[in-house]
């Protein structure tokens, strides 16, 4: 099942916010309903990354990549990265894949790999 | 003719080849000298852990209790095949780690005891734990157990440990993890630090004697004061705790 | 609008302490009301972020007003992360500025180490956005890590440098009693020599052990008066004379130039024009260096030095004390300590010290003009104050 990562456009300028806020970032429309759920593109940019040594509780791993990506439309997102060798610039395609599991859930999110 | 009982309940120790000292700079400049002590040293050791049983926090309680034993056991010829690792900075003690050789190719690994706080002095201890037994004893791998979620983090967790749940550790119970050769080998990077030869006049510093530690973890003034509130429904223990720090009477 | 002062001052060691988070409050209430020669305040604002969750104290101020029998005066709790403590002094400034009380007590206070470390991690993290940072493992250091990954490409910021900010700081802090860490250290031990890698290890590459402050607890307090008040006092005339604040994105990949602290920038203009006075003017500040980048990057961004060149200035020892423009002389947040509800407060303290002459060992000559930078977040809402020294 091929899970998506999904911007919020609006309805007015059509700019599509991520995360989700109440009111557009560029027009400020107020109208509530106002926002179109539009799946992410998977495949970017990476802008910048990191091998955090100390992750949280939850993971039982030694190290953890993070990496921030402009997709493709501009839209840009933090991710876990799963590569050798990042660096800024490369071009890396996700997967919705569990990114985070507490005692009782799992979190979805976009994993990068190289492109 | 007299019985020598002592022939009897004293293991016989293999020889096993001596650690040669190293030496590291610590964040703050000064050197660190890791060398391992005979059974002569250990009554000049075993005051400085004591102090530590009393530490109620971090685990130094139980880990300083059964450090003290281990090392008592050593020196009274009763533990078999034990090895004492000491670290030094300018002559005072700063840690002690220990461990055993089970057999030619598994060896056992007992405790690493700080008494100098950050600096990370246990996380060099550590390493030449592992470096004597991979390394020097020629072992293929070697069982760990940690007492703390700290050590468990550093250890079982950033160096993927395998588990040897089948295996009690000696320590007491809890199910053991395997630094095999293999992960040993990925991980000698962090795993091997320091540099030999030891400078001479480090060494001989070292030598000369143990001088206890200047900065030890200390124990609350109160007892009571080191568990929480919770069991002090008035906190008046909390309260005279800081009173005896400020100097009050 | 009147013109606000500051009056009292007290302050605990930020340490590992064993006492009630309320009592850690109290106590940096009291040393103030002492040093002011106060015995009663109009209204009383404790900033804190962790008390409900950490603590298991919610209505943190209630409970410390009463403690220091300040009662019946009002009080309030102010929350804004890791800026909780200048948000508070803000709104301080505000309540005396306005007219409506004459005298305000301004208290920071935390307790993190209650709670054990992944605990404090965790609750750090939750500044975070939920859905687009946190799932992901997100933790502040990886943030500050990705910011500074970006700032050594673009600006030859190295590892050196940040190391530098950190030797500094702990150079300073030998000499602040009440410092978290009295700990010499040599850019040997945690950059050059071969062990340095395990005594500086990565927390999140390219920042490592050393980069990172330390988790404290700790309070500190500052009082807040009109100038008639003040003056009844008899203490040295230090204005709390411009507030700026701004908020920028929740989600840090948003920021319109990942390489900038856009919010920082702001808020320190609306200080600066506040105040009337100009970067150049200042004398001593206190830049929020929570990780070692910061301090460079927030020199920059409020204006002290060019931007991508905060770094040289460092190199060329003018941020150290002795310097020209000696930054974090209390040692910043990386060896002064960081109880991240009083670190707003506790650097206004030591600005107002430097600019009473009282800071001893760690006196800035003619010490004029001190500025403050607390950034909450992850440079999503900063405060910045301007204190100028009048008599």
């Amino acid at each position: 099942m091929d899970r998506n990562i999904y911007g919020y456009k609006c309805g007015a300028c059509g700019h599509i916010n991520y995360p989700y806020r109440m009111r557009c970032r560029k027009c400020g429309r107020t109208e509530y309903t106002d926002f179109e759920l539009v799946p992410l593109p998977k495949r970017g940019k990476l802008l910048t990354h990191t091998r955090l040594h100390n992750p949280p509780a939850d993971y039982l791993v030694p190290t953890l990549q993070l990496g921030i990506v402009e997709l493709e439309n501009g839209v840009r997102v933090m991710g876990q990265l799963h590569m050798s060798n990042p660096m800024a610039g490369m071009p890396v395609e996700a997967k919705v894949e569990v990114v985070r599991r507490t005692d009782y859930d799992s979190f979805y999110g976009m994993i990068f790999y190289p492109a | 003719m007299p019985v020598d009982v002592e022939k009897i309940l004293r293991p016989t120790d293999t020889p096993l080849p001596p650690f040669p000292p190293k030496y590291m700079t610590l964040a703050g400049g000064e050197h660190l000298v890791v060398r391992q002590v005979g059974r002569e040293e250990i009554p000049a050791i075993l005051p400085y852990i004591e102090a530590l049983m009393h530490v109620e926090r971090d685990f130094y309680d139980i880990v300083a209790a059964r450090v003290y034993a281990e090392l008592l056991a050593y020196f009274r010829h009763r533990v078999q095949d034990e090895y004492v690792l000491v670290a030094q900075i300018d002559g005072e003690i700063a840690a002690v780690v220990n461990g055993r050789r089970v057999d030619e190719n598994v060896g056992m690994s007992y405790h690493t005891l700080s008494l100098r706080r950050g600096l990370r002095v246990g996380a060099h201890a550590f390493a030449t734990k592992m470096e004597y037994h991979m390394d020097i004893l020629g072992q293929k791998e070697v069982l760990i157990v940690a007492e703390s979620p700290i050590g468990f983090r550093r250890w079982m967790i950033e160096y993927n440990l395998e588990k040897r749940f089948h295996i009690p550790h000696e320590l007491g119970g809890c199910p053991s993890w395997s630094l095999t050769r293999p992960l040993f080998e990925a991980a000698r990077g962090s795993l091997v630090v320091g540099r030999r030869p030891v400078p001479q006049e480090l060494l001989d510093k070292a030598m000369e004697r143990i001088l206890p530690p200047s900065d030890p973890p200390k124990p609350p003034a109160d007892l009571l004061a080191a568990t929480r509130s919770l069991y002090d429904a008035t906190g008046t223990a909390l309260m005279s705790q800081g009173w005896i720090l400020e100097g009050r009477k | 609008m009147r013109k606000v002062y500051a009056v009292g001052l007290g302050i605990t060691s930020f340490t590992r302490l064993e006492y009630p988070l309320s009592e850690i409050a109290a106590y940096a209430g009291m040393m103030a009301m002492r040093d002011a020669g106060l015995a009663a305040v109009d209204h009383v604002y404790v900033a804190n972020m962790g008390a409900g969750r950490i603590n298991h104290q919610t209505g943190l101020a209630s409970a410390v007003v009463d403690s220091l029998s300040l009662t019946p005066a009002g009080a309030e709790t102010i929350e804004n992360g890791p800026a909780s403590g200048a948000s508070a002094l803000k709104t301080g400034f505000l309540a005396v500025a306005s007219g409506v009380y004459n005298v305000v007590m301004v208290i920071g206070a935390e307790r993190m180490r209650e709670a054990n470390n992944l605990e404090t991690t965790d609750f750090v993290a939750t500044l975070t956005h939920p859905i687009a940072e946190y799932v992901y493992g997100v933790t502040l250091p990886s943030l500050a890590a990705m910011f500074t990954r970006l700032y050594m490409e673009k600006y030859g910021v190295t590892e050196r440098h940040l190391a530098m900010v950190a030797v500094k700081n702990h150079d300073h802090a030998l000499l602040n009693f009440f410092a978290h860490l009295h700990e010499k250290i040599t850019l040997e031990g945690i950059l050059d020599s071969p062990e340095a890698s395990t005594n500086n290890p990565y927390v999140s590459e390219p920042l490592r052990f050393f980069d990172c402050c330390p988790v404290s607890d700790g309070g500190a307090c500052v009082i807040l008066a009109s100038a008639e008040a003040a003056r009844k006092l008899g203490k040295p005339m230090v204005r709390l004379a411009g507030v700026g604040q701004a908020t920028d994105t929740h989600a840090v990949h948003e920021r319109e130039d990942p390489t900038e602290l856009a919010a920082v920038r702001l808020a320190a203009q609306q200080s600066f024009k506040m105040a009337g006075v100009q970067p150049a003017d200042v004398s001593v500040a206190e830049l929020h260096d929570a990780f070692t980048i910061l301090e460079i990057v927030e020199s920059e961004e409020v204006g002290f030095f060019p931007k991508g060149q905060g770094h040289l200035a460092l190199e060329r020892g003018e941020t150290r004390l002795g310097g020209r423009l000696p930054i974090n002389t209390s040692g910043g947040l990386k060896a002064k300590g960081h109880p991240v509800g009083a670190t707003g407060v506790g650097q206004a303290h030591e600005i107002v010290l430097q600019l009473r002459g009282e800071a001893e060992k760690r006196q800035v000559a003619n010490a004029k003009v001190g500025f403050t930078c607390n950034f909450g977040g992850f440079g999503n809402n900063v405060v910045c104050l301007t204190f100028i020294r009048e008599d």
